[in-house]
């Protein structure tokens, strides 16, 4: 601060001193330098969270069509009701080993007949009256569901007993 | 600071999209999707189902689901009636002719039940992003009066939002482009959603949007043409089996899928495979429904829907007073402009204008949304803008390949450092030549720089270590140093300006490099495969001195013989490489043989030739050699 005297007043410049200003600048900058590194970092995590998830998405697709195909050699099972012959236990043993196979990945079948209907795990097609359970309950499978780990990793496709 | 989002909240489906570093972002919901029905569920215990949950109970739940709750938004008990008959749950009239669904005796506005589903996006978004989110922009379609506005505003209010602004849905598509940079333009958005079919036509003058007319059908979108293939597959099913796949429920849903999956893969392929084995059994057995669909037959079998979407662009465009050549912009939104046919005829409409359609179409509203969101946040504030190296930058390596430091388009400031050595035995200086492009050759790039690093002490080629940084600041100043490691002598040269080239001559030496890459990929492999060769036939040349006499005779007539053929054939300038590659690949199994003999001989000395990838730095007789270690 630079005091004057004029007419017998003490007057303050009140420009501030130089130092005053490069501090400014410098805790500005600072600031700025701060926000990058955050930027930066919080940029990092991201990328590493969007791979993962990148990577979730790709087996995912994949192991959803591929469930496709399960679920015809289900239909394809059901048709041959109880008939033992050879050629019936060989496919039951490609459908284990199929099975086997999803499970490696994590993923496993889950039942729903006779379950409380349940949205989350659930995609009601129809209802039905008239079945041997509680309305509300599934009541037939059309297409199983699957689980990855404890998440739904594909809904099950259900009728759903009601009230006649 | 708070992140602020974009909302686009749909008919069918809506969407969230954020600013993330300056970029939008569609946002993941919690089912692990980038779309969530616009549906809601009041269950008997009381809960309230959002998005996908709502829509699987929702065919034992008919009545308490409410889906499509957009087109009641805002409007008069009066004027919905049309609506009504096509929702399976009541609609009454509240007090003031209001529109309010009946749910389980107890009635709500529409705008309560949207912000169901924009509390359920914030949600998600808010566990997306790991912050709370409290400030939002909605789309609402060109047409909705401002009763409708106030209505969506008052949805986002009642979810806790803060809503920024409401803004059209063609307007956010036109922000999604960036055609707010764009002088005055007219641009027509044609928006063919899930169930809905929008035309707008707009002006952009000083980042203002003027919305001058719009035009649609409240009812045409994409589950019209899913129908029509559903019936077209069940009709032709019926011909061949007799039965009518409709007419089960589990079928009918099969057949759904298939035909919705069909007509996504014929907007990419001519003929599609429909395969549902087992898709229903009468008394002689199993049956198997598989037919091929052609994107001809989709076409012939759709062709009424997508002619119904003439009448709307013809209208909007003559109540804009607009000719068609004074369209400078097409936009298309929806996933249902992906069919090639609804493109034909908007290209047909439109003049032939190429439509913008790179953003995809599903997200292109919520993106603009979260662009003017961003906006409005000031999330552009504060940011400090980096600029790019237009070009890479790099040296000049043996066999006059150049060696990139810095790749193009990387955010400066940046600093990059490797170490090179030398070619030559006792070689005691390094040219550096500094460059920048694209080529694979130092020759047909720009150069910025020449030095020469001198005084490095005499040792065998590769041994002496030569660091070279690049390091470029925030105003595109190039500081290129080499420092012989060892003597810690160093030499440096300061280049500004690199990143000031005009983008005709950025474009010009990109297109270069791209029309050379073939050429260019050939003669690096040749050099590489020269330096290779080099290398090995010097190594083993080392090996033999170090191992004198127990070397045996013939093994060491063979080496000599081979180095022989490979100096004669790095010397020649049309080098056989592939003869090359044979050769070194001989000497290189001979090296190993060598070494072998001196492990069991117990001989201290081994070869050290792993890999000599040589690239000298300089063409001069003294140049040097990088066998690049790379620093950390």
């Amino acid at each position: 601060m630079r005091p004057s005297d004029i007419n017998g007043k003490i007057i303050v410049d009140v420009q501030p001193p130089e130092i005053e200003i490069v501090r400014a600048l410098l805790r500005s900058e600072h600031d700025m330098y701060l926000r990058s590194l955050a930027d930066f970092d919080n940029y990092r995590r991201r990328v590493e969270r969007d791979t993962a998830a990148a990577i979730e998405r790709g087996k995912r697709s994949l192991i959803l069509a591929f469930l496709e195909v399960v679920d015809s050699f289900d239909r394809a099972l059901l048709q041959v009701g109880d008939a033992a012959a050879p050629l019936v236990e060989g496919l039951e043993a490609v459908h284990r080993k199929t099975l086997a196979l999803l499970q490696t990945q994590g993923i496993t079948p889950y039942n729903s007949v006779g379950e409380l209907f349940n949205p989350a795990l659930h995609e009601a097609v129809a209802s039905v009256v008239g079945t041997q359970y509680a309305p509300g309950v599934v009541a037939d499978e059309l297409q199983r569901g699957y689980k990855a780990g404890d998440a739904v990793f594909r809904p099950a496709l259900v009728r759903v007993s009601q009230q006649s | 600071m708070a992140k602020a989002i974009g909302i686009d909240l749909g008919t069918t489906n809506s969407v969230v999209a954020v600013m993330e570093g300056g970029k939008p972002t569609v946002i993941i919901n919690s089912e692990g999707n980038r779309l969530t029905p616009s549906v809601v569920g009041f269950t008997t215990t009381g809960e309230r189902l959002v998005g996908q949950l709502a829509k699987r109970q929702a065919v034992l739940n008919p009545e308490n689901t409410i889906s499509s709750a957009k087109r009641f938004i805002g409007r008069r008990f009066s004027e919905v009636q049309s609506e009504i008959k096509n929702v399976p749950y009541k609609v009454v009239a509240g007090s003031d002719d209001a529109v309010r669904f009946l749910v389980m005796g107890k009635q709500y506005p529409p705008e309560e039940v949207s912000a169901v589903v924009l509390r359920r996006l914030v949600e998600d978004a808010a566990k997306y992003l790991g912050e709370k989110i409290t400030d939002a922009v909605i789309t609402v379609p060109a047409y909705f009066n401002d009763a409708q506005r106030q209505a969506t505003q008052d949805a986002g209010k009642i979810a806790g939002l803060n809503v920024l602004r409401i803004i059209n849905e063609p307007t956010a598509a036109a922000l999604a482009y960036g055609l707010d940079k764009k002088g005055n333009e007219t641009i027509l958005v044609f928006d063919l959603g899930g169930g809905t079919f929008d035309v707008s036509v707009l002006d952009v003058g000083d980042g203002i949007f003027e919305v001058h007319s719009t035009a649609g059908d409240t009812h045409l979108g994409g589950d019209d043409f899913d129908k029509r293939l559903v019936d077209w597959i069940a009709e032709e099913f019926l011909r061949d089996h007799g039965i009518d796949l409709r007419k089960d429920r589990q079928s009918l849903q099969r057949l759904s899928e298939a035909a919705e999956k069909a007509k996504i893969e014929l907007s990419g392929a001519l003929e599609t495979n429909i395969n549902l084995p087992f898709v229903t059994a009468n008394a002689s057995g199993p049956k198997h429904l598989e037919m091929k669909l052609s994107r001809a037959k989709f076409d012939q079998l759709t062709a009424d829907l997508v002619e119904r979407c003439k009448g709307p662009v013809e209208r909007a465009l003559a109540d804009a007073k607009i000719q068609v050549a004074q369209l400078d912009e097409v936009i298309l939104v929806g996933g249902s402009t992906r069919i090639p046919a609804v493109q034909t005829l908007v290209r047909r409409l439109t003049g032939g204008k190429e439509p913008n359609q790179s953003v995809n179409p599903d997200e292109v509203v919520a993106i603009g949304a979260a662009i003017q969101a961003g906006v409005l946040a000031g999330e552009v504030k504060g940011v400090v803008l980096l600029d790019v190296t237009p070009l890479s930058l790099g040296l000049e390596t043996l066999g006059g390949v150049m060696t990139k430091l810095i790749e193009r388009n990387t955010t400066i400031p940046a600093r990059k450092a490797e170490t090179f050595s030398t070619a030559e035995d006792n070689q005691t200086a390094v040219d550096v030549h500094a460059l920048q492009g694209e080529r694979e050759f130092a020759k047909d790039n720009r150069t910025l720089g020449h030095f020469r690093l001198e005084g490095i002490k005499a040792a065998p080629r590769g041994a002496p270590q030569v660091e070279v940084t690049f390091d470029i600041d925030a105003n595109g100043v190039l500081t290129v140093t080499a420092k012989d490691k060892e003597t810690g002598k160093e030499q440096k040269i300061t280049v500004a300006g690199s990143t000031q080239l005009s983008k005709d001559e950025i474009d010009r030496m990109v297109r270069d490099a791209q029309s050379h890459v073939e050429d260019d990929k050939r003669r690096r492999e040749e050099v590489s495969a020269r330096n290779g060769a080099d290398s090995i036939a010097y190594e083993v040349e080392r090996q033999i001195r170090d191992l004198g006499d127990k070397v045996p005779a013939n093994e060491k007539a063979r080496a000599e013989q081979l180095i022989t053929q490979i100096r004669e054939l790095v010397k020649n300038e049309s080098t056989d490489v592939p003869l090359m590659r044979t050769a070194t690949s001989d000497l290189q199994q001979l090296a190993h043989a060598l070494a072998a003999t001196t492990q069991t001989q117990g001989s201290p000395s081994a070869a050290h030739a792993d890999g000599a990838n040589g690239a000298p730095i300089g063409g001069a007789e003294d140049v040097i050699d990088a066998e690049f270690t790379q620093t950390k």
